[in-house]
């Protein structure tokens, strides 16, 4: 769609149609002997010369299914296989989905799941979550005071 | 860490000794390898905090994230500069991916190291290669007076540093940082500790860079290239964070009270700078402003050293690293098509590349902070520790954030809404490479928030 705009508009541009600014982007009514010829080669290229006298002509003249990478279609629909191939498969899935099997360290998943556990078998049986106290004093032995002296 | 390091190195015979027909392609490939391999960094072993398999170099869990970003950056500037490099002879590209190549290999050593004055060195190392390329690959004439900019703004901030790292070795016996955390902290009551204080750190306060000393980020933003801008604002910024993180815990006792008019120039950057981007006609000076904006936070999450701070600050970092390096792409897919950067020339291009309109939308989206992005993780573990610090920061960092989304939307509704101006013509459709390139900055912002622990830092 848009690369078929890019074509015609030098051409709308000749017959005066750019004066209608609203419309340019919309309408798609062809302007006489130019959008939608056979002749391909009759629609001039978008070419315009910037102060420096340099032509800029649209590389999707030549290649429609131009994806940005390189003038050359082979080279260019290649660099985009390559790129998608690395960057996505490679690098975004297979990178993804070893990050998300890593060990898990200091054992810090399995605590937090210990926790819940626990939490839930405590309120099941209506103890309260924590005790004040860390260790049952009841299982503490302490020395007696005869053994300190 | 050599099985990124030795790869990269290996990326200067591959640029140079490919043919010109595929010099692009093979970089590409070569560089998003390494970056996946650097995800292996990311499988923490050891039960201390440093894995290192070496004494000079080593990961812990503050400089992995940074690493994979650093390593993540490479294939996406060249993927970046891709259209607007290779219309130049050969060898000047090749030279230019010889660059972008040289300032990862120095950011790899400088975010591993293990001594500071090899952090030092190459903390210094990166300056040349982003000289070079906003000197030489920049627009317009202005890009000599930014690299001025640039390169005496961050040299006259960091030569205080390198007396004060003598110092502290003179003293110490030692600067690497396996030790340097269990030392003795040092008294700092005489005022020549003062100024070692300040010394530490105003070398990263300028790169950050704190309000005051920012003048130098939206020259060399707006002049550099592409590239130039997308690893200024997702690596180099970071240094700075990085550097700060590293330092601040030698200088404990002292911190708490000299670090204050800092934090209120951070903080009241945030509000000034915000307010800046509101009135910006140029594009690629907003998102610069907005960079100024979001580090202003990290400094301050930095300088109160809480474990709360500390973990905002490496999260905000990997998050706007992505985020506002997707801004600067999209704004040079505009640049490359209209030839301006000037926001009332560009606006309404929703109609005409409406796809791109979405990446603007999701990218702006991702710089605002919206809930479930890792940016506002960042934003709200900063605040939160902001306020329980003082309870009146909440204004200055609320507002902030109330102004980062005005101007978000004043640069969506600016660039994308509207009629189409009537300058535009013949805008070339969007490429697939521009799209993938979008895809690879927003699908791992995506994707840290279903694991965020990996930046979570020392903290977790």
């Amino acid at each position: 769609m848009a690369s078929r705009l890019v074509r015609i508009l030098p051409a709308w541009s000749r017959v005066r149609l750019g004066s209608v600014a609203g419309a340019r982007f919309v309408s798609q009514t062809p302007s006489p002997g130019a959008a939608g010829s056979p002749a391909v080669s009759s629609l001039s290229p978008a070419e315009h010369n910037d102060d420096h006298g340099h032509v800029e002509v649209s590389l999707y003249e030549k290649n429609r299914d131009f994806h940005g990478f390189h003038k050359d279609p082979q080279v260019d629909v290649w660099n985009m296989k390559v790129a998608f191939f690395f960057g996505i498969s490679v690098a975004i899935v297979i990178g993804g989905t070893f990050i998300h099997y890593l060990p898990d360290h200091g054992m810090r998943q399995w605590a937090r799941r210990e926790a819940e556990r626990l939490i839930k078998e405590r309120e099941a049986k209506g103890v309260a979550v924590l005790d004040g106290n860390y260790y049952d004093p009841s299982k503490i032995i302490l020395p007696s005071a005869e053994e300190e002296k | 860490m050599l099985k990124i390091l030795i790869p990269t190195l290996m990326l200067f015979p591959t640029t140079w000794l490919v043919t010109p027909k595929w010099l692009w392609t093979t970089t590409t490939a070569q560089a998003l390898v390494i970056a996946t391999a650097s995800l292996t960094l990311l499988n923490w072993n050891s039960e201390t905090g440093w894995t290192s398999s070496n004494p000079y170099l080593g990961t812990d869990p503050l400089s992995t994230p940074l690493l994979v970003l650093t390593c993540w950056l490479l294939p996406l500037m060249i993927l970046a500069s891709q259209n607007h490099i290779s219309p130049e002879p050969i060898s000047r590209q090749r030279t230019y991916i010889t660059l972008l190549v040289s300032l990862q290999l120095f950011l790899i050593m400088a975010f591993g190291a293990t001594e500071i004055i090899l952090f030092y060195i190459m903390f210094e190392a990166t300056l040349i290669p982003t000289l070079i390329i906003i000197t030489r690959w920049g627009n317009q004439t202005e890009r000599l007076n930014a690299g001025t900019y640039f390169l005496f703004y961050t040299l006259a901030g960091s030569l205080p540093l390198l007396v004060a790292l003598l110092v502290l070795q003179k003293e110490l016996g030692s600067l690497s940082m396996l030790v340097i955390q269990y030392m003795q902290p040092a008294p700092l009551c005489t005022w020549a500790d003062k100024v070692w204080w300040a010394a530490c750190l105003v070398a990263f306060l300028v790169k950050m860079p704190l309000y005051g000393a920012h003048l130098w980020l939206p020259k060399a933003h707006v002049e550099a290239p592409v590239a130039g801008s997308m690893v200024l604002a997702a690596v180099l910024l970071k240094l700075g964070g990085y550097g700060m993180m590293r330092m601040i815990i030698m200088l404990e006792p002292a911190s708490k009270n000299l670090a204050y008019p800092f934090i209120i120039l951070a903080l009241w950057g945030i509000i000034m700078t915000g307010s800046i981007c509101l009135r910006q006609t140029d594009l690629k000076s907003l998102i610069a402003y907005s960079s100024v904006s979001h580090m202003g936070l990290v400094v301050a999450g930095i300088l109160i050293q809480t474990p709360w701070g500390f973990t905002g600050a490496i999260i905000l970092m990997i998050a706007h690293g992505l985020a506002s390096s997707a801004l600067f792409c999209l704004a040079n897919t505009n640049y490359e098509r209209l030839h301006s950067r000037t926001l009332l020339l560009a606006r309404g291009m929703q109609a005409v590349l409406p796809l791109m309109a979405t990446w603007w939308f999701i990218a702006n989206l991702a710089n605002l902070a919206l809930p479930p992005l890792p940016n506002l993780m960042g934003e709200l573990v900063i605040i939160t520790s902001m306020f329980n610090w003082s309870n009146w920061t909440i204004i200055l960092t609320g507002g902030g954030t109330l102004i980062t989304a005005s101007y978000s939307l004043y640069m969506y509704l600016m660039t994308q809404r509207g009629p189409v101006s009537t300058l535009i013509m013949a805008v070339e459709p969007s490429h697939t490479r521009e799209h993938l390139l979008m895809a690879l900055h927003l699908i791992p912002i995506i994707l840290l928030m279903l694991k965020p622990e990996l930046m979570w830092g020392w903290c977790f």
